[in-house]
């Protein structure tokens, strides 16, 4: 099997938003991060990255602002904002309660039906 | 929160573009470059570790353009981009662009001046302080619902009354009076006399109407004080027609009625509350609580609802209070009654406006119309809705292209509305243009034909323009086009396959099968509606034909009717009784004497009622022998009468001059009358007994007339009615108080020349009504359909135009997309006469099938229009043949050009042609 999953539609900006929920990240480190914490189980198509930054951005989630990065480049930093809290949490939640009933369905046994 | 967000980035990102730019460069910039940093820290050497990194990244452009879509920044730079694109087409098809803005200009701008006059007449007609909430007081008597004269009269109170009403009502913020009748007055200002029409008004009315005067002052509550010096005010009309504007009659005394008075200001045009055509106002002085005044006139009544009161709310309460005062007062009411409060635009334009004879229900003819102009603006719509089809068609291959490169739908579709909106506005602000020429004609004409100088008030107040309301109306239907034109030629964008237009050979012809049969369907729509709105048209010009051409049993052409009103110094007794006195007999002897020797009269006739409106039903008549009795009307009149209005004589003879000096008891009836009585029998020789006949003078007695001839048939209660049973008296039994003058001139240019000989008998007589005969039958019976005619016709008109249009662009594109296998038939030896009928036999099954379709619609929809037409059946076969046979022939002349391109195809050139 496959060693890296395909992304469920819409969950990056899911996981975008959790990622930048434990630090400001600029965008390459925001595709790190995810890598890093799915333990490179999860493939970003990277042109795709930037497209839902600055959705995110537009819809008022994650705000941005210049600085520097470790190797004293110019970068763009982003961070959650409170809105964009909010919305993780409930995205969060609608997530576990969805995974929670699939689960709960694949895993009904023929006695229990 | 989030919206605001929104539109605050999208702002940034529109304002600042290169600024986003550069940061989205440097972003993704930064993004490779540290990718590749880390795969040369893996090991990677440097140049392939760059190359490696942008490979992995993927489009960057892509990226920057969906990145760009997130921000929505494309917003602005698709549009004009679009717009820059439909410049260019409309440039590069200026046959197309004109068709198309023209059409819709003509949708638009009717819609606009229709609209123009429903919004002005129903909802702006007065230009009082919150007029919305302004009413006016009605009866409804309960015996009468249902019978000719059972609507709703407008209640007139006492002043006394009125004051009760004041007092006890809940639900009025301001109720005013307003006495009009017997309103004739004589003024003079020391150098001439004139005649005004008088209102004498609550002196807290002006205030109350709240427009302030031109000149001066209005009305105000202490002129009604008693002791306070006596004034009146003037209306805007008679200060420019007879006092010509000059601003110093303002101050000057003039003798009113009798009574000295000052002219305190002078109103606005846009002003004539209180009375149709009253001239001046006087204030009434009294104090409150002031109790009746014998013989005085009853005031009407116009009031202000507090606001949130509903007119039911209103309608009950006055009931109440009005209960009361008739059980004080029983002869002032009908028996059963009920109060109901009308909005001041239904008693002024609704069912009940205009009386029974003279009913015109001119809110539901606005609807009407407003429906009518809906019609013409869909059939616009659908024209130009082909055009663009036809137009979309033809770049099938440009937008399969643009497809193909990757162009999404929406993206198209947007365009091609951005398109259309580019038309409707051009042709939204060409249409405002026809509308404002449009409401101009008809604000000139309304005058003309409603008259504001006699009863109809309609448009006294109305400024039809084009005021804001009604251009955000015009704006609304330009945008409802852009969706209905737009629509059709952006979902044929949305067909999925777009392989036969690359690969095919170009043209559409072939594929567009589909779409040929929706173009057809639009047209055979097209004509369904222009078939309604031209049997609506045609119906109500025959009904406007047949009522112009009623014969009326006499002839109102060059007639001047001249009506005498009792002046105050002769202590108002009544003229038919004063001119039946020997003194007032001597009086009108030498008016009618001088009047006959005015240059342009061939005639003077007297007698005692306007021609055509009277007599009402007056006393019970039956003859000896006969075993019922009827109603019927008396007319009295002189020798003189039967030439002035050319009865027709049908047995016996008329009124002898003998007869009228002689005050014999004798008769003509009309044949109606005879008929009732004797028959087929000549009544001629025979008596007429008519009960309680009031003479001039003395009590009513039985009376019995001997019948020297018969006439024909008079209409009496208007042209519509039927004729009722009529007795021509001599004057002199009865009285008189009116004169006809025969004349050789245009009558109306007699009306100075007359009053003026009037006065040099006698300078204190009133001339209440001096007015060409044909003008009553104009303002009380042909007004309201000429109106709707004016306005319906051109509708018509401009919707044949369009139709017209439709039908030949439709054919000359089906003829345009056919060359080629035209071409082909003509090889294998098609006569040029076979392709004459083929493509003549394609437009006739159109316009066959929209006929068929139209007459259906029309069959069902006409019945809206049975209260704008008389004496026409609403499915009046010379209309619908008409409209039918007018269809066929504009529809296939439309064909004829077309056909006749098609039949000179030359088979060479139509076969290379690809």
């Amino acid at each position: 099997m496959d060693k890296q999953l395909d992304l469920l539609q819409g969950t990056l900006d899911m996981l975008i938003l959790k990622a930048v929920s434990l630090g400001p990240l600029h965008g390459y480190g925001v595709l790190l991060r995810i890598q890093q914490i799915s333990r490179d189980r999860l493939e970003i198509q990277q042109g795709s990255l930037y497209p839902a930054l600055y959705r995110l951005e537009h819809q008022g989630w994650i705000a941005s602002e210049w600085g520097e990065s470790e190797n004293n480049r110019k970068a763009k930093y982003y961070r959650l904002t409170a809105a964009g809290k909010k919305r993780l949490q409930t995205e969060t939640d609608k997530w576990n309660r969805m995974a929670e009933m699939i689960a709960g369905i694949l895993g009904t046994k023929r006695e229990e039906v | 929160m989030t919206g605001w967000s929104q539109i605050r980035s999208w702002i940034r990102a529109t304002l600042r573009r290169s600024d986003m730019e550069t940061e989205m460069d440097a972003e993704l910039r930064f993004h490779i470059e540290d990718y590749a940093d880390d795969l040369v820290q893996n090991g990677v050497a440097r140049e392939d570790a760059m190359r490696r990194a942008r490979l992995e990244f993927g489009g960057v452009e892509r990226a920057k353009e969906e990145c760009r879509e997130a921000r929505r920044v494309n917003l602005v730079d698709n549009l004009t981009q679009d717009l820059r694109y439909a410049a260019r087409m409309m440039h590069t098809n200026p046959g197309f662009t004109a068709v198309a803005v023209l059409t819709l200009a003509l949708g638009i701008g009717s819609c606009t001046v229709v609209f123009s006059v429903f919004y002005n007449l129903l909802f702006n007609a007065f230009s009082a302080r919150d007029a919305s909430r302004l009413v006016v007081p009605a009866l409804q008597d309960a015996d009468n619902v249902g019978k000719a004269d059972g609507n709703l009269e407008p209640l007139t109170l006492h002043l006394a009354d009125l004051d009760v009403v004041r007092e006890q009502n809940q639900v009025f913020e301001g109720v005013v009076g307003y006495i009009t009748a017997g309103g004739i007055v004589l003024a003079n200002d020391g150098a001439q006399q004139y005649q005004f029409y008088a209102a004498r008004v609550t002196s807290d009315a002006f205030e109350f109407y709240a427009v302030p005067a031109l000149l001066g002052r209005g009305v105000v509550t202490d002129d009604g004080k008693p002791g306070a010096s006596p004034v009146f005010v003037m209306n805007s009309k008679t200060w420019k027609d007879t006092f010509k504007s000059d601003p110093g009659i303002v101050g000057k005394s003039f003798t009113v009625d009798g009574e000295p008075r000052t002219l305190v200001g002078i109103m606005p045009s846009k002003f004539q509350a209180f009375g149709p055509q009253e001239q001046i106002w006087i204030p009434v002085t009294r104090t409150s609580g002031t109790p009746r005044v014998a013989g005085e006139f009853p005031a009407e009544i116009l009031a202000r609802l507090k606001s949130g009161v509903s007119l039911n709310a209103a309608s009950a309460d006055l009931d109440l209070i009005l209960r009361r005062l008739a059980a004080l007062h029983p002869d002032d009411f009908p028996k059963h009654f009920t109060a109901r409060v009308e909005s001041a635009t239904d008693a002024l334009v609704g069912p009940s406006g205009g009386g029974p004879i003279f009913q015109s229900d001119i809110k539901h003819l606005l609807y009407d119309l407003l429906a009518a102009v809906m019609l013409l603006l869909l059939i616009a719509c659908s024209n130009v809705a082909n055009l663009l089809l036809a137009h979309a068609s033809v770049r099938e291959k440009e937008i399969a292209v643009r497809c193909a490169l990757g162009a999404t739908r929406r993206r198209l579709i947007e365009q091609l509305l951005v398109e259309s909106s580019v038309l409707a506005v051009t042709a939204c602000l060409l249409g405002y243009a026809f509308a404002w020429i449009g409401t101009k004609i008809i604000a000139a004409m309304l005058p003309q034909i409603m008259g504001a100088s006699l009863g109809s008030r309609i448009g006294a107040e109305t400024s039809l323009g084009l005021n804001l309301p009604v251009l955000l109306f015009g704006a609304g239907v330009a945008a409802l086009t852009v969706l209905i034109c737009g629509l059709a030629p952006a979902l044929h964008v949305l067909r999925p396959d777009l392989q036969p237009h690359l690969t095919g050979p170009g043209n559409a012809g072939d594929g567009s099968f589909r779409h040929g049969k929706f173009r057809a369907g639009v047209v055979i729509a097209e004509i369904a509606l222009s078939i309604v709105l031209l049997t609506g048209a045609g119906l109500m010009m025959r009904s406007f034909f047949v009522l112009t051409h009623v014969d009326l049993g006499f002839n109102p052409e060059n007639v001047l009717l001249v009506v005498f009103l009792p002046p105050p110094s002769h202590g108002r007794t009544p003229a038919v009784q004063r001119f039946a006195s020997p003194q007032g007999q001597l009086v009108l002897r030498e008016v009618v004497e001088r009047l006959e020797a005015l240059p342009g009269v061939s005639e003077v006739a007297i007698e005692d009622t306007i021609p055509g409106y009277g007599p009402t039903r007056g006393p019970e008549i039956t003859v000896p022998g006969a075993t019922h009795s009827e109603e019927a009307g008396l007319l009295a009149c002189d020798e003189n009468f039967l030439r002035t209005l050319e009865l027709r004589l049908t047995r016996g003879r008329w009124l002898s001059p003998e007869d009228v000096q002689t005050s014999q008891y004798v008769a003509v009836i009309n044949k109606r009358l005879a008929s009732d009585f004797f028959g087929d029998a000549n009544p001629v020789g025979g008596q007429l007994k008519v009960k309680s006949f009031k003479g001039p003078t003395g009590p009513p007695q039985d009376t019995s007339f001997q019948i020297v001839g018969v006439v024909e048939d008079v209409k009496s209660v208007g042209p519509q009615q039927p004729a009722m049973p009529i007795a021509f008296l001599p004057y002199t039994v009865r009285g008189g108080f009116a004169l006809l003058l025969k004349t050789t001139v245009k009558p109306d240019s007699l009306t100075h020349a007359v009053q003026e000989q009037v006065w040099a008998v006698d300078r204190d007589e009133i001339i209440g009504l001096s007015s060409p005969l044909k003008d009553f039958l104009q303002k009380n019976t042909y007004a309201t359909p000429e109106f709707s005619l004016m306005i319906s016709a051109p509708l018509a008109g401009i919707s044949l135009a369009l139709v017209v249009v439709g039908i030949f662009s439709v054919m000359a594109y089906s003829v345009s997309l056919q060359t080629h296998e035209i071409g082909i038939r003509m090889a294998l030896g098609a006569q040029r006469k076979s392709i004459l009928e083929m493509i003549l036999a394609k437009g006739a099954r159109l316009i066959v099938a929209g006929i068929v379709i139209g007459l259906f619609v029309s069959y069902a929809l006409m019945r809206f229009l049975a209260s704008q037409i008389w004496g026409v059946s609403l499915t009046d076969p010379w209309t619908f043949g008409g409209v039918v046979a007018l269809i066929m022939l504009a529809g296939l002349g439309a064909c004829l050009l077309p056909a006749r391109r098609a039949a000179s195809v030359d088979p060479m050139v139509a076969l290379r042609y690809e």
